[in-house]
């Protein structure tokens, strides 16, 4: 089975530890080797606002990291994602990779590009395969009705996700939901961004838009929104409290990262290997509302 | 506005920057603004407007407006322009063209210079350790060394910032 560099990112691995810990586990499962490098530094993605030199370089940096191992790119956010997945196209350019091996010089990295870069979902979509996961579904989670939210930078720019998805009518997510049995629900603002990078700069901003798709799903009989990025997970599990004090609204939307909705499906323990604690949902509820019996669950 | 006080040369400047080369073939059809969720809650965050500006030289205005900021980096601009004009990596020139003059959030600032102190934008706690020791995941060390090295070529450790952090 492949084995790849596990990009964490910055965000998954200080504030959202139960999207590493269910992703590990998920791959663990399905033998998708992970290889921890510990010089792996921001993906560059903020950076680019202020140089757009500093975010290619430092993006390059990860990248020549993972190819003095031999290894291709496993990444959990989707912005670091586009950011690496864009650095790749970039540098396909002779001239530009160049110029950046230049200044990686001065840290004794060089990049030749050989680095492919693919977010888990996009591995467990390609790599592993439908047919294959679904042989290892062992919970039924045929209970649950699941609002898919994509994330802009798995599938944006097109230029950087050639031959998968179409941003505007993805179909990849709802397939991996299908596979858990969860049905999938669309949804009008489903493409809608989830504000995040707009976050640190306006609040506001920030909010409006995950109010937008929080008014959507309080009309819609969803049981989970489904994110498969840590940033999406934030705004709309952490900021949908401040947006229901800004707005004065009462939205109440569970939010799950999809390798625990998987890894539920793969009778993955909710608390050890999957954490969906730690999301503010209680395990005998997620299990209530799956239809699962806990005492059937044995690791 | 006065005509004294467009810049001709600004738009060429833009241009000369690789990411905003196609900026000529946009006709202000206004596709982009008409896609772009931050404009739809934010009616003063306007792509096509951004373009027009830029074309007329309105240097001043651009580089000095909070609202080039905003934007979510959701790529919905460049994804549907008909003419492949690709206004977010624009957007990005005009950003550090602003950052340069001392425009930039403070928020982007603070990143960066966590970055060079352990690699990542948030700190590395020994609250953070232990937490995620409880959790069986690997240990998280600072390794910023590279990365200020890298950072520190491009100057922009000497950008100054607007704002709260």
């Amino acid at each position: 089975m492949k084995r790849y560099a596990l990009f964490l990112g910055c965000t998954t691995p200080t504030q959202v530890l139960q999207y590493e810990l269910s992703s590990r586990w998920i791959c663990e499962q399905l033998g998708i080797e992970l290889v921890d490098i510990e010089d792996f530094v921001c993906c560059g993605m903020n950076q680019t606002n202020i140089s757009i030199e500093a975010g290619l370089l430092l993006a390059s940096m990860n990248l020549a990291l993972a190819e003095k191992r031999g290894l291709d790119i496993l990444t959990l956010c989707a912005a670091c994602t586009g950011q690496l997945a864009e650095a790749v196209e970039k540098l396909k350019d002779p001239e530009t990779r160049n110029q950046v091996n230049s200044k990686l010089k001065t840290v004794d990295l060089e990049y030749e590009g050989k680095v492919n870069i693919k977010h888990i979902s996009r591995i467990l979509y390609e790599d592993i395969g439908i047919d294959r996961l679904k042989e290892k579904i062992r919970i039924d989670l045929s209970k649950l009705r699941i609002a898919p939210h994509y994330g802009c930078h798995t599938l944006k720019p097109e230029s950087a996700f050639k031959n998968f998805d179409d941003p505007d009518n993805p179909k990849t997510l709802h397939h991996l939901i299908s596979v858990t049995g969860a049905y999938p629900v669309d949804y009008e603002t489903m493409n809608l961004c989830c504000g995040g990078k707009s976050f640190p700069v306006s609040e506001d901003i920030a909010l409006s838009l995950v109010r937008r798709k929080l008014d959507n799903l309080m009309l819609r009989k969803i049981d989970f929104l489904v994110v498969q990025c840590q940033t999406c997970y934030l705004m709309y599990r952490d900021q949908q409290k401040a947006a229901n004090q800004k707005f004065h609204g009462n939205y109440n939307i569970p939010v799950l990262l999809y390798p625990q909705l998987l890894g539920a499906a793969m009778g993955g323990d909710f608390r050890d290997d999957l954490g969906i604690h730690l999301n503010g949902i209680s395990l005998a509820d997620f299990a209530k509302k799956s239809g699962v019996d806990l005492t059937h669950i044995k690791r | 506005m006065e005509l004294t006080e467009l810049d001709p040369k600004f738009k060429s400047e833009v241009m000369s920057h690789k990411e905003a080369e196609g900026l000529n073939a946009c006709f202000a059809c206004g596709t982009c603004t008409a896609g772009c969720p931050i404009h739809e809650i934010f009616p003063e965050y306007d792509p096509r407007k951004l373009a027009k500006m830029v074309k007329l030289g309105m240097r001043a205005e651009v580089l000095a407006s909070p609202t080039i900021w905003y934007c979510a980096t959701c790529h919905n601009c460049e994804q549907r322009c008909p003419q492949n004009v690709k206004f977010f990596d624009i957007l990005n020139v005009l950003k550090n063209m602003a950052a340069k003059k001392g425009y930039a959030p403070r928020s982007w600032i603070e990143q960066t210079k966590q970055i060079m102190k352990n690699g990542l934008i948030f700190p590395i706690t020994e609250e953070l350790r232990k937490k995620r020791k409880s959790l069986s995941l690997p240990d998280l060390r600072s390794h910023g060394e590279k990365a200020k090295k890298l950072i520190k070529l491009t100057d922009i450790d000497k950008v100054k910032g607007q704002g709260k952090a």
